[in-house]
C-alpha cells in the first residue's frame, strides 16, 4: 500500500517538477545510479567493474580495479567501496580502497587524494569515469600532494623497492 | 383535629406506660381464642361480623381504654391453604405479643378484621385447568352490595387500614395491600406459570422448528404463524383470567379505601391513596407477568409480530409462500396501498393484539425491545427487498442527466434526490412511523406522543443509512453496470454524507475489488475496462476524486504487475478511426436495449430485478469472470439488438482492444479540460466547495473526470508508458502512413501530462515520417528530371525488364528515420531482388545529393510492398511485407517462360538465394500458401499454383500432385515492388505483426542474456563473491530498470548453461565465478 502510494504520485510529482528536479532526492540518486549501472553493464570498460552491494542498498557500491600493466600494480586486483550521498550526482561519492594498497595518494586506511573526488567533482562524472581515473592514478600518482610521503619518495627513487612494498602491502581480501 | 390528636395520644400514653413497666414486644401474649364460630377448612371466614361491629362501635365511643380486657377472637391457623404462610407467621409471632390485655385486645380486633378481609379477597387455590379462572371470579364486581358480608368486609378493611389509629395496641399489623400483592405473586408462580407453559406445550413446537428459524421451514410452514398465534392468544387468555382474579380482590380493597375516604370526610388526610396503590399494584402485577414470560412465549410473540408488521409494512415474511425465491425475484417489495384489505385487517389485528398484550402486562420493556428489534430488521428487509438492484432512474432523463452531470461537476449535492430515496422516505413516514406510533401509543397510553416528528426524521436517516449500506455492498456491481446504474449513484451520493460512511465505502469497495477483480482469472483488458468504469462511477459519485484515490491504490498496484496493461492502454488510445466508427455505431445499437432493460428493471420484471441479480454477483473465484462488464453482458443477452456484422466486429474489437479509451479521447466533453490545470483558485467560482475532510495533505481538486489521465498515472512510471507508447507509435508510423491525426492527438495529450522533453523522441519520429515524404518527392522529382533529360521513354538504365512488362514503372519510396530517436530497430540481413537493390542505390545517391555526408542504412525487413502476380488464369495484387515480396519474387523464373511446369523452389534453395533467415522464409511461404499463390509440393518444396484448380488441389494433396497440374509456363509474377520503405540505421521495434520477427526477437533475446550475464558477473565480482539464486534474482529485479522478467527457474536454467560453459561455479548452493 505504502509503496504504491509513493510510487504513482511520485512519478506525477516528478512530471510537475519537470525541469526543476534538482532537489536532494534519494529517489533521483537511485534512479541515476540504476542508469549508470545499466551503462556499466552494457558497455563495460576493461579492468574496472562496479556493482551495488549485496544488501540491496543502491547508495552503497563495491568496485574492482585491475592493476594496469606496466605499473607496479600489474596483476593485482583492488576492491573499493563507493558511498553515494542522497544528492548524487550533485555531490561526489565517498570512495575508499578496501584492499590495502601502497600508493602515494592513498593512506593506510584506504582514503584517496584525488581532486575529482573532492572539489573538482561535477555531475558529469560517473562511476565509470571515477574508476578509470583511479586506474590511471595507479600508474601516474600525483606525487606533489602525497598522502603517503614514503611512497611518493620511493616512486621516484627506487621503483624496485616500491614494487616490493606494493607486493608486501597487497593482500587479497575475500568476503568468504 | 381530633383524629390527629386521637391517634397521637394513645401512642404517647403507651410509650409512658411502657417506660414504667418495661414491657416490650417480645413478651408473650395469652393465646386465647374465644372464637364462637370456627370455620371449616376451605370455607370463607365470614363469621365474626357482629363482634367486630360491636368492637368497632365501642371503640368509636371510648378510645381504647388501656385496661379493656375483652377476650378477642384469635386468628384461626386453619384458614384456606393459600393463607397458610401468613397464618404461620401470625402464629409464630403471636406468643411474642405483649401480655397486656389491652394490647391483646387491639391485636385480636385487628386479627379478626384481618381475617375477614383476607378471607374475602383470598385467591382460589385451584390448580386446575385455566377455565377455573374464567368462572370463579364474579363477572361483575358491582353487585357486591348483595353480599351481606360486604359490609363486614368494608368495616374490617377500615379497621385494618386505620389500625395505627384505631387499634394502637395491635402491635402486629399488616399492610393488606402488600399482602394481596404477595398473594397474587405466589398464586401466579404456583398456578399461572404452569398453565402458561402448558399453553406452549399444548401447541407442540416440534423440536426442529426452532432451528429452522423464522423464515424457513418445510411444508408445515403455512400454519407456522397460526400455531404461534394460538400460543400467544391462549397465553393472553390465561393471563387475562388470572389478572381478573387478582384485580377482583384488589378492586374490593380499592373500593374500601374509597368508602373510607368518603366516611372520613374531605378534610381528613387519607391513610392511603387508592389511586396510588392501584397503579402501584397494577405496575407490580404487570412487571410480574412481563418478567415471568418465558422465552418461548416471547418467541411466539415475536413471530406473530413479524408476520403482522411485515404484512402492514409490505414485507412478506416469507412463510406465506412456499417458494421464497420466485416471489422475491419476481416482484419488488412495496408498501401496501391504502385500500389493501389484507393490510387493513392485519393492522386491526395488530392493534387488538397489542392492546391485549398491554392489558395482560406483556407489553412491558421486553415487548418494547422486541418490537424495536423487529422494526429494525423490518427496515433492513424493506430496504434490501425494495431497492437491491434497482439502480436505474425512473425514466430516461437519467441519460440526459448523465451528460449534464459532467458540466456541473462541482455542485454535487443532495439537491437532486433520487426516486429510491423519495420512496423510502415516504415509506418511513407513512408506514413505518405510523405503525410505530400506533403500537407504541397502545403500549404506553399515558405518554404524550411516543413518536415525535424528530423521531420520524431519525427513522428516515436510519433508513437512508441502510440504503447507503446496501448500495455500498452493491457498488462493484453498480460499477459494472455503468452507466445504466446512475440512479444508484444518486442514492449513494445523497446518503454518503459522513466521513465514516465514506470510509466504509472505500474499505468495502477495496475488499470487493480484491476478491472479485484483482485475481488471475480476469484479463488485463477487463480489469482496465472495469477501472475505467470505476473512475467514471466514483467521479460521478464524488467529484473531488478523493474516494477514487482511496480505492484505486490496490488496483494500481495490481495493474503494475500486469505487463500488458500499458500496451493495452496505448493501443486503445491509438485505435483507428475505422474501429472508432464501428464502436460508436455499436454503442448506439447497444444503448436502446439497455434503456429498455433499465426500465424493465425498475418496474420489477427485468431479469436483474432480484435482490441478488445473478450475473453480477458471481464472485468469479476460481473460474474467472464470465463476462465483461455489465453493458456488454446485457448486450449479449439481447440478440435482437441488431445482430449485424458491425456488432460482431465491434464485439470482437471490444474483446481485444480498449476501444473506450479512444472514444473518450474523442469525446468533446473530455477534451474540454484543456484549460490550464494548475491555475490558482478562481475567486469568482460560486460553486466552490471546500475539499473533503478525508482528502490527503497534497490534495488538489481535479477539474474533470479525466479518465485517461487517471488511467495513465495509474500505470506506474511514466518511463514505462512513454517507452511503450514510442514503440507502438513507431509500429504504426511504419505501417499506416496515410495520416496520423489520432497519434498526434494522443501525443499532445501525453505531452500535457508528461511534459515535452519526455516525448521528444515521439516528436522526432513523427517529424521523420513527415520529412521523409518531402525528401521522397524531392528525390523522385530529381530523378525524373534526370531521366527525362537522358532517355525520356524507357524506365531507365536499370534492368527493369520484369516490371516493365506491365509497362509500368516501379514506384519506390523510402522513409528516413533518425536512428537515435526510434525504438531499437534491428537490421535483418537478406538479399533483395535486383531491381529493388538498383532502386535503393539510386535512391541512396539521390539522398546523398540532397544531404551530403549522410549515408543511408537500409532496413529491408521493415517495408511494405504491393505485389502484382500474373498467373496463368488470374492476376493477383497483394499487399505484403518486403520479406514476403522477396520470397515470392524468388519464384519468378525468367527461364521458365515457356516451360510446362510451374516454378518450384525448396527452402534450402531459397535460403541460398536470398540469404534470409529460415524462419522468415518459412513464415513468408506460409503466407503465400495461405493466399493460394504457392502450394506445398513436398517436404520443404513449394511450387507456384498457376491455376485456381491447382491451388485447390494443393490444399487436399500436397505431395502427390507433383507436376500434375503443370501445363503452361506463363508464370509471370510481375513483382512491382511499390512502396518499399527502408530505413536509415537502426534496430527493430518489438513488433508482433509480420514475419521475420522470430529471428529478430531471438537476437534481442541474445543481447538481453548477454546483458544479464554482465550483471551477474558484476554482482559476483563486486557485491559478493558467492550468492544464492534467490538473492541474485532479487538483485536483478531490483537493479535492472526495465524490469527483470525471468522467474527464478529461468534464471537458474540460464546459470546452469553458464556453469556448463565453465563460466560459473556453484558451491554449496551458492554461485561464484571461477577463480582465474
Amino acid at each position: 500500500m505504502e509503496d504504491s502510494q509513493n510510487s504513482a504520485p511520485g512519478s506525477l510529482q516528478a512530471t510537475k517538477l519537470a525541469g526543476a528536479r534538482k532537489g536532494p532526492d534519494g529517489q533521483n540518486a537511485a534512479k541515476r545510479l540504476q542508469t549508470e549501472l545499466m551503462q556499466l553493464m552494457t558497455s563495460p570498460a576493461p579492468g574496472v567493474s562496479a556493482f551495488p552491494s549485496a544488501d540491496g542498498n543502491l547508495l552503497s557500491w563495491r568496485a574492482t580495479i585491475d592493476g594496469p600493466d606496466d605499473t607496479p600494480y600489474s596483476g593485482l586486483t583492488f576492491k573499493l567501496s563507493f558511498e553515494f550521498p542522497s544528492n548524487y550526482p550533485y555531490a561526489p561519492p565517498t570512495v575508499l580502497f578496501i584492499t590495502p594498497i601502497y600508493h602515494p595518494n592513498v593512506d593506510f586506511s584506504g582514503r584517496i587524494c584525488l581532486d575529482i573526488l573532492k572539489d573538482k567533482w561535477t555531475a558529469a562524472y560517473n562511476i565509470q569515469t571515477v574508476l578509470l581515473s583511479l586506474q590511471s592514478l595507479l600508474g601516474e600518482p600525483n606525487n606533489a600532494s602525497p598522502l603517503n610521503g614514503e611512497a611518493a619518495e620511493l616512486w621516484d627513487k627506487d621503483p624496485s623497492q616500491f614494487k616490493a612494498k606494493v607486493m608486501d602491502r597487497h593482500k587479497d581480501i575475500d568476503e568468504d | 383535629m381530633s383524629a390527629a390528636v386521637a391517634s397521637q395520644w394513645p401512642q404517647r400514653r403507651r410509650r409512658v406506660f411502657q417506660s414504667v413497666f418495661h414491657t416490650d414486644d417480645s413478651q408473650p401474649t395469652p393465646h386465647s381464642t374465644p372464637c364462637i364460630r370456627f370455620p371449616d377448612q376451605g370455607q370463607p371466614f365470614g363469621g365474626p361480623a357482629a363482634p367486630i361491629r360491636h368492637q368497632h362501635a365501642r371503640r368509636a365511643h371510648a378510645h381504647a381504654p388501656l385496661d379493656a380486657a375483652d377476650p378477642s377472637p384469635a386468628l384461626s391457623p386453619t384458614l384456606t391453604s393459600s393463607l397458610s404462610t401468613i397464618d404461620a407467621r401470625s402464629q409464630l409471632a403471636q406468643p411474642l405479643f405483649p401480655s397486656l390485655a389491652t394490647a391483646a385486645d387491639d391485636q385480636v380486633v385487628f386479627d379478626r378484621a384481618w381475617h375477614v378481609v383476607t378471607a374475602r379477597i383470598a385467591l382460589p387455590a385451584s390448580a386446575t385447568a385455566d377455565d377455573s379462572f374464567g368462572t370463579l371470579p364474579p363477572d361483575s364486581q358491582l353487585p357486591h352490595q348483595a353480599y351481606t358480608s360486604d359490609v363486614d368486609f368494608y368495616d374490617a378493611l377500615a379497621l385494618i387500614v386505620q389500625a395505627p389509629a384505631l387499634l394502637p395496641r395491635a402491635t402486629h399489623t399488616e399492610d393488606v395491600v402488600a399482602w394481596h400483592a404477595q398473594q397474587a405473586r405466589s398464586h401466579f408462580a404456583q398456578h399461572v406459570v404452569p398453565l402458561l407453559s402448558g399453553c406452549l406445550d399444548d401447541q407442540g413446537d416440534e423440536p426442529g422448528a426452532e432451528n429452522r428459524g423464522r423464515y424457513r421451514g418445510t411444508g408445515r410452514r403455512g400454519d407456522y404463524y397460526e400455531r404461534h398465534m394460538v400460543i400467544v392468544m391462549s397465553s393472553i387468555r390465561t393471563l387475562e383470567a388470572a389478572l381478573r382474579l387478582y384485580f377482583y380482590g384488589f378492586g374490593m380493597l380499592v373500593r374500601g379505601f374509597h368508602k373510607l375516604a368518603v366516611a372520613n370526610g374531605p378534610g381528613k388526610p387519607l391513610v392511603v391513596d387508592p389511586e396510588l396503590i392501584a397503579t402501584r399494584f397494577r405496575r407490580d402485577i404487570h412487571a410480574l407477568v412481563g418478567n415471568s414470560a418465558s422465552p418461548e412465549l416471547m418467541r411466539s410473540v415475536s413471530i406473530v409480530l413479524v408476520r403482522l408488521t411485515g404484512t402492514i409494512l409490505g414485507i412478506p415474511s416469507g412463510d406465506d409462500s412456499n417458494d421464497i425465491g420466485s416471489v422475491r425475484s419476481s416482484q419488488r417489495l412495496a408498501p401496501p396501498t391504502d385500500d389493501d384489505l389484507n393490510a387493513i385487517a392485519t393492522r386491526q389485528r395488530l392493534h387488538e393484539l397489542v392492546e391485549q398484550l398491554h392489558n395482560v402486562g406483556l407489553a412491558g420493556e421486553r415487548f418494547q425491545i422486541l418490537f424495536a428489534e423487529i422494526m429494525d430488521s423490518m427496515m433492513s428487509d424493506f430496504v434490501t427487498g425494495a431497492y437491491a438492484g434497482v439502480w436505474s432512474a425512473s425514466d430516461t432523463q437519467s441519460f440526459s442527466a448523465a451528460t449534464a452531470m459532467n458540466t456541473i461537476s462541482r455542485t454535487a449535492g443532495a439537491s437532486f434526490t433520487s426516486p429510491c430515496i423519495l420512496s423510502l422516505g415516504d415509506w418511513v413516514e407513512n408506514h413505518f412511523s405510523r405503525l410505530s406510533l400506533e403500537v407504541l401509543s397502545r403500549v404506553s397510553p399515558g405518554a404524550a406522543s411516543p413518536v415525535k416528528l424528530s423521531d420520524v426524521k431519525t427513522y428516515q436517516s436510519l433508513a437512508l443509512g441502510r440504503l447507503a449500506a446496501l448500495r455500498i455492498s452493491e457498488l462493484f456491481d453498480i460499477v459494472l453496470a455503468w452507466p445504466s446504474s446512475r440512479g444508484a449513484l444518486d442514492d449513494l451520493r445523497a446518503t454518503i454524507t459522513t466521513t465514516a460512511r465514506r470510509l466504509q465505502l472505500t474499505a468495502s469497495f477495496s475488499h470487493t475489488l480484491q476478491t472479485r477483480l484483482l485475481h488471475p482469472g480476469y484479463s488485463t483488458l477487463k480489469i482496465l475496462r472495469t477501472y475505467i468504469a470505476i473512475i467514471r462511477t466514483l467521479h460521478a459519485l464524488d467529484h473531488s476524486k478523493v474516494l477514487l484515490g482511496h480505492v484505486e491504490s490496490s488496483l494500481q498496484l495490481y495493474l503494475c504487475q500486469r505487463e500488458d496493461a500499458v500496451r493495452i492502454v496505448v493501443t486503445g488510445l491509438l485505435a483507428s478511426a475505422e474501429e472508432l466508427r464501428v464502436a460508436r455505431k455499436y454503442n448506439e445499437t447497444a444503448k436502446k436495449p439497455m434503456e429498455r432493460r433499465s426500465q424493465a428493471g425498475h418496474t420489477g420484471t427485468g431479469n436483474r430485478g432480484g435482490p441478488e441479480p445473478g450475473p453480477f454477483v458471481t464472485p468469479a473465484v476460481g473460474g474467472g469472470y464470465r463476462e465483461t462488464p455489465g453493458t456488454r453482458k446485457r448486450r449479449d443477452s439481447t440478440p435482437e439488438a441488431g445482430p449485424g456484422d458491425a456488432e460482431k466486429a465491434a464485439r470482437d474489437l471490444s474483446s481485444t482492444k480498449l476501444i473506450e479509451l479512444s472514444l473518450i479521447l474523442n469525446d468533446p466533453l473530455q477534451s474540454r479540460r484543456a484549460s490550464p490545470e494548475d491555475e490558482d483558485l478562481d475567486w469568482n467560482d460560486m460553486t466552490w466547495v471546500p475539499d473533503p475532510v478525508d482528502a490527503s495533505a497534497n490534495y488538489k481538486r481535479p477539474k474533470s473526470e479525466d479518465v485517461i489521465g487517471t488511467l495513465i498515472s495509474a500505470l506506474g512510471s511514466e518511463d514505462v508508458f512513454i517507452k511503450e507508447f514510442a514503440s507502438v507509435l513507431a509500429d504504426r508510423l511504419l505501417t499506416d502512413p496515410a495520416n496520423f491525426d489520432q497519434e498526434l492527438r494522443v501525443l499532445d495529450l501525453l505531452k500535457r501530462r508528461f511534459g515535452e522533453p519526455a516525448l521528444q523522441n515521439c516528436d522526432v519520429m513523427i517529424k521523420d515520417v513527415r520529412d521523409s515524404r518531402k525528401v521522397d518527392t524531392l528525390i523522385r522529382r530529381k530523378r525524373k528530371d534526370r531521366h527525362e533529360g537522358k532517355s525520356p521513354a524507357t524506365p531507365g538504365t536499370m534492368d527493369q525488364a520484369l516490371s516493365a512488362q506491365g509497362a509500368k514503372e516501379m514506384e519506390y519510396h523510402a522513409r528516413i528515420l533518425s536512428r537515435l530517436f526510434w525504438p531499437n530497430l534491428d537490421r535483418e540481413h537478406f538479399l533483395l531482388p535486383t531491381p529493388i537493390v538498383e532502386e535503393q542505390k539510386r535512391y541512396e545517391s539521390g539522398y546523398q545529393g540532397l544531404k551530403s555526408g549522410r549515408k543511408l542504412t537500409w532496413l529491408n525487413q521493415l517495408g511494405q510492398a504491393r505485389v502484382e502476380l500474373e498467373l496463368r488464369d488470374r492476376s493477383v495484387t497483394v499487399d505484403c511485407t518486403t520479406v514476403e515480396a522477396t520470397v515470392i519474387y524468388a519464384f519468378q523464373d525468367p527461364d521458365a517462360e515457356d516451360g510446362n511446369s510451374s516454378v518450384r523452389r525448396s527452402v534450402d534453395e531459397l535460403y541460398a538465394q536470398l540469404q534470409m533467415d529460415e524462419d522468415m522464409i518459412a513464415a513468408a511461404l506460409t503466407f503465400w500458401v495461405a493466399k493460394g499463390i504457392l502450394r506445398h509440393v513436398q517436404h520443404d518444396v513449394y511450387a507456384v499454383a498457376e491455376t485456381l484448380a491447382a491451388a485447390a488441389n494443393a490444399d487436399s494433396s500436397s505431395a502427390a500432385n507433383a507436376g500434375s497440374s503443370g501445363s503452361a509456363a506463363g508464370q509471370q509474377p510481375g513483382a512491382a515492388m511499390s512502396t518499399a520503405e527502408d530505413k536509415e540505421d537502426g534496430g527493430e521495434p518489438p513488433r508482433k505483426t509480420a514475419g521475420g520477427k522470430p529471428a529478430g526477437a531471438s537476437a534481442k533475446e541474445q543481447e538481453r542474456r548477454a546483458m544479464y550475464w554482465q550483471y551477474i558477473c558484476g554482482m559476483l565480482t563486486n557485491a559478493s563473491a558467492t550468492m544464492p539464486l534467490g538473492q541474485m534474482a532479487m538483485m536483478m529485479k531490483m537493479l535492472i530498470s526495465d524490469g527483470f522478467p525471468w522467474s527464478n527457474e529461468e534464471l537458474q536454467e540460464f546459470l546452469g548453461e553458464k556453469i556448463a560453459d565453465g563460466e560459473l561455479e556453484v558451491v554449496g548452493g551458492k554461485y561464484r565465478l571461477p577463480r582465474k
